[in-house]
């Protein structure tokens, strides 16, 4: 690796944020490491890294959700020690989780307000002024989000804004986001850029967490890669190139994914004939309306579209997990199937991994072993007794064939990093011997490294035989591995693009095809 | 595994901690009970906490299968009267010559025992649909069921009986076998080992966890969470129908309207206590187990220390026991130091529990020959004083803190 002497650049102002020696011990597991770098007033500064590198245990250290730490954090030359988030708020400092932190039930307006409502005397709310005060913020956002909408009702792009509109009410003078992109369409993802572009010509320095390139070779002044735990460097955009960034974090090249021949004449495993979805209480009527497509064996199929564009509920319907079941025909290996629940889906040879891995994945009070073979169990015991022995055979398989990187089987799961906690999803999928196999955005917040893995693994499997049916929320994404992209719009299919054919532009066309036919 | 390993994970197991602080219990009574009962008549001590933990033991393991896979049942002290009236007035329906001259068939008692199991059976299936199919929270399903099975079994009792408000238990024969400690202590480890068994080595066991734990994803996982859940609710129902029939016995008459009244909390109290977690997901069944015996040798201990008419305070032990436990448990998990009473409804609470201690003195000890109401304010008021005092500590604690970061 080059040492590049770079991180002696630009120290010209003091900087705003110094962060001297930092480490962090969750019981055996060092998360940080002796993390030193400074961050100048008004940059975006990027940090990036593997999972499991520290990125987000350092973000939450410097927005006092961690109080427990070594080391030292100055703000403007100052020593601070925050012991809670308000602490950190007080002082300038606001974070936006990569998980949103918001009241689901309340208002826009409360939300931005909560634990600083304004009121007249005797604390009866003084709501018109809040109203008020967070339409005009959002107003200076461009959006016209309404401040007494319910946030439930929002997309995660316009939560995301709401988050937004508080940090600046509380004048941060340095806001912290976190994967602010992972959940976000390509439209959302423009809106989020000329907001952070107001954001820093106001002066509010940004502390840019993420694991995409192009983002942050687009935004960032200065980029910090972390590793294990530790600096590995401070380097300036200019100087740098994806692909040496890439290379600090992992530590070594990363290979693209190998591409296979993909063929279409192999045999049907899995068609749909005029599939609908109910939507019961909305105007639309349907989620999805009249789909068609057919899954070869040893394909790789991709769906594209926005979010609500119907990816996830299409995935339910297939996997028997859809509520009201869907209309319409479903032929799996060439019989007609009808899947009331999951479980029927599986015995079919279906396996689903689920897009939102905390809430319908992960069995959060168990260990790695425990989540790797709850859907394999049965195989794994005699008579409904289960044998240990065979089930840490199972899990050891499975760390061995996705290069998990866990404590052993009996580690819980949630001392594992994001990345892998999804291998171990995976992991479950892949012991039930599925045939086709339903990802959905499965490498939604996981860095790079994990992900050129996962698209390998995705690859090796469908050379193996497997069918795979993958969305995502990144088109790039879609574009590098698949044989074949559908595109869904409004839960209608509006185009289907051959490898060859599909590019950025005519997948985002068909995408938000009957949007701008209806605007029209 | 290493030594370092194996003890570390056995100190840090909530039935090692039960271990401990039960032994505790019972050297303080051996201590501090003026009688020295425990000294003087073990066997007889023993028999007794042994026979009150076993009764609670029954259904608190149905109650901790369901809060473990994700449920509550509020329902067991009714099930438990409606069982006693059920088994009575199955025993008069086949029966009623022998009945009326207290020599009852086998035959009739063996299906009146299958009839009640069964009726429990079908209680724990109403819950399931009430639950699953219905689509009622299941604290909503077993309070309805807590409400009405004691008023059916009223109504029951009244139309089996001419009119009586209670069952009498027929047979002493049978009575005398069926509240026998060491048969009632045998059936209960045998049903203890299949429910442990069920839950930490079958695929069964392995599904009602993760159930409790994150239902949604069970599902999604391709378990039959449905089908499940009917299995711990029948569980719940089925373990509390066995103890009713023993509660029958032990007490010569089924009183449905009095019977294991508030019973179910008890039960729940005893899993928490016994490391289940209301969330679903934790929780054992030796430590349930452990829970039981812990919590009924406390209530024995301010028994034998208060002496005469100490059954009124067993809601009160109970209710301390249960906050301790769970405060404990909770604190092991975070490292930071809590704040108990540093903040304003922390300070608030200091006068709330002095009164409390000082007057729940008053109560425990009014009868004895040394006592003057001088000493309950003397102690109310001390108590007082060492919680200010801890509340400074906690406070200082805090600034120390805060001086650090300036």
């Amino acid at each position: 690796m080059s040492q590049n002497p770079i991180p002696s650049v630009s120290q010209s102002a003091a900087p705003v944020i110094s962060i001297r020696s930092i480490g962090k011990q969750f019981n055996a597991v060092r998360a940080l490491q002796n993390v030193s770098f400074d961050v100048q007033p008004g940059e975006l500064h990027a940090v990036m890294g593997e999972n499991g590198a520290g990125k987000s245990t350092l973000m939450k250290i410097l927005s006092g959700v961690y109080s427990e730490y070594d080391g030292e954090i100055a703000l403007h030359g100052h020593p601070v020690r925050f012991q809670s988030t308000r602490d950190a708020e007080d002082a300038g400092v606001s974070i936006i989780h990569q998980e949103l932190n918001l009241v689901e039930q309340l208002s826009v307006a409360a939300n931005i307000f909560l634990g600083r409502e304004q009121k007249f005397a005797l604390g009866v709310l003084n709501q018109s002024a809040m109203d008020r005060k967070a339409a005009d913020l959002l107003r200076q956002l461009e959006s016209n989000i309404s401040p007494r909408a319910l946030v439930s009702t929002l997309r995660i792009g316009d939560q995301q804004l709401v988050e937004i509109a508080k940090a600046i009410s509380l004048n941060a003078e340095i806001l912290i986001m976190d994967e602010p992109t992972s959940a976000l369409t390509e439209s959302e993802v423009a809106r989020l850029y000329s907001v952070i572009d107001q954001l820093r010509k106001r002066g509010v320095t940004i502390l840019y967490i993420s694991h995409k390139m192009d983002e942050v070779f687009r935004l960032a002044d200065r980029i910090t890669v972390l590793r294990d735990g530790q600096f590995v460097q401070t380097v300036n955009r200019v100087d740098a190139t994806p692909r040496s960034i890439a290379h600090l974090m992992v530590g070594r090249d990363v290979e693209p994914a190998r591409r296979r021949d993909a063929s279409l004449n192999a045999p049907v495993v899995l068609e749909t004939k005029s599939l609908s979805l109910a939507w019961p209480n909305h105007s639309r009527g349907l989620r999805l309306k009249d789909i068609n497509f057919q899954l070869h064996r040893g394909e790789i199929l991709g769906f594209a579209g926005l979010m609500g564009a119907g990816r996830t509920e299409l995935l339910e319907c297939l996997f028997g997990a859809s509520n009201p079941p869907p209309q319409g025909e479903l032929i799996v290996q060439g019989q007609a199937r009808t899947f009331a629940h999951p479980a029927e889906a599986m015995q079919a040879g279906i396996a689903m991994v689920t897009e939102d891995r905390k809430r319908l994945g992960l069995f959060a009070h168990m260990t790695v072993r425990e989540n790797t073979t709850v859907c394999a169990l049965p195989s794994c015991a005699t008579a409904g007794v289960i044998s240990r022995s065979r089930e840490q055979n199972a899990t050891a398989s499975q760390i061995k064939a996705l290069s998990i990187k866990t404590n052993g089987s009996e580690a819980m799961i949630t001392s594992l990093s994001g990345g892998n906690q999804q291998k171990c999803i995976i992991g479950r999928c892949m012991l039930t011997n599925p045939s086709i196999l339903l990802l959905d955005d499965p490498t939604r917040g996981v860095d790079i490294g994990a992900k050129a893995e996962l698209y390998q693994l995705m690859e090796q499997l469908a050379a193996d035989g497997v069918s795979i049916i993958v969305t995502s929320s990144e088109l790039p994404e879609l574009l590098t591995v698949r044989d074949r992209i559908l595109v869904l719009c409004e839960g209608v299919i509006t185009g289907e693009f051959s490898r060859e054919e599909a590019t950025e532009q005519r997948i985002m066309e068909a995408a938000t095809h009957l949007q701008t036919s209806s605007d029209a | 595994m290493s030594p370092q390993a194996f003890f570390a994970k056995l100190w840090s197991s909530v039935e090692f901690k039960l271990i401990l602080a039960w032994l505790a219990v019972v050297i303080v009574t051996v201590i501090a009970d003026p009688g020295h009962t425990y000294f003087n008549n073990p066997g007889n001590s023993a028999e007794l906490i042994i026979r009150n933990s076993v009764l609670l033991g029954f259904f608190a393991l149905g109650a901790a299968v369901i809060i473990i896979s994700g449920g509550i049942d509020l329902s067991s002290g009714s099930v438990i009267a409606m069982s006693a009236t059920v088994f009575g007035s199955l025993l008069i329906a086949l029966d009623p010559e022998g009945f009326r001259a207290g020599h009852l068939a086998t035959w009739a008692v063996v299906v009146a025992f299958i009839g009640t199991l069964l009726s429990g059976a079908m209680v724990g299936t109403l819950h399931a649909w009430l639950i699953t199919c219905v689509g009622l929270p299941p604290f909503i399903a077993t309070l309805a069921t807590l409400v009405g099975l004691r008023s059916f079994s009223r109504g029951l009792t009244l139309a089996m009986t001419n009119n009586k408000s209670q069952i009498d238990f027929p047979d002493l024969a049978l009575r005398d076998a069926l509240k026998d400690v060491t048969t009632v202590s045998i059936v209960f480890l045998v049903l203890a080992f299949s429910i442990w068994f069920l839950m930490s080595w079958t695929v069964i066991g392995r599904h009602l966890h993760a159930m409790g734990g994150n239902e949604q994803a069970a599902r999604l996982s391709g378990i039959r969470t449905d089908r499940l859940k009917w299995l711990a609710y029948v569980i719940g129902s089925v373990t509390a129908s066995m103890v009713g029939i023993v509660y029958f016995a032990d007490t010569g008459s089924a009183k449905p309207d009095i019977l294991a009244r508030g019973y179910e909390l008890n039960a729940i109290a005893a899993s928490v206590i016994g490391g289940c977690s209301l969330q679903g997901g934790i929780g054992t069944i030796p430590g349930t187990i452990l829970g039981c015996l812990f919590l009924r040798t406390v209530i024995d201990a301010v028994n034998k220390i208060v002496g005469s008419g100490a059954d009124v305070y067993e809601g009160m032990i109970v209710g301390i026991v249960v906050v301790m436990a769970v405060t404990f448990s909770q604190r092991a998990g975070t490292a930071r130091a809590q704040k108990f009473f540093a903040t304003p409804i922390g300070w608030a609470s200091i006068p709330v529990l002095s009164v409390l201690t000082g007057v729940s003195f008053m109560l425990f000890f009014r009868d004895k020959p040394w006592f003057g109401s001088a000493h309950a304010i003397v102690f109310g008021s001390l108590v007082g004083v060492i919680l200010i005092v801890r509340g400074f500590i906690e406070l200082r604690a805090k600034s120390r803190v805060t001086l650090q970061k300036t």
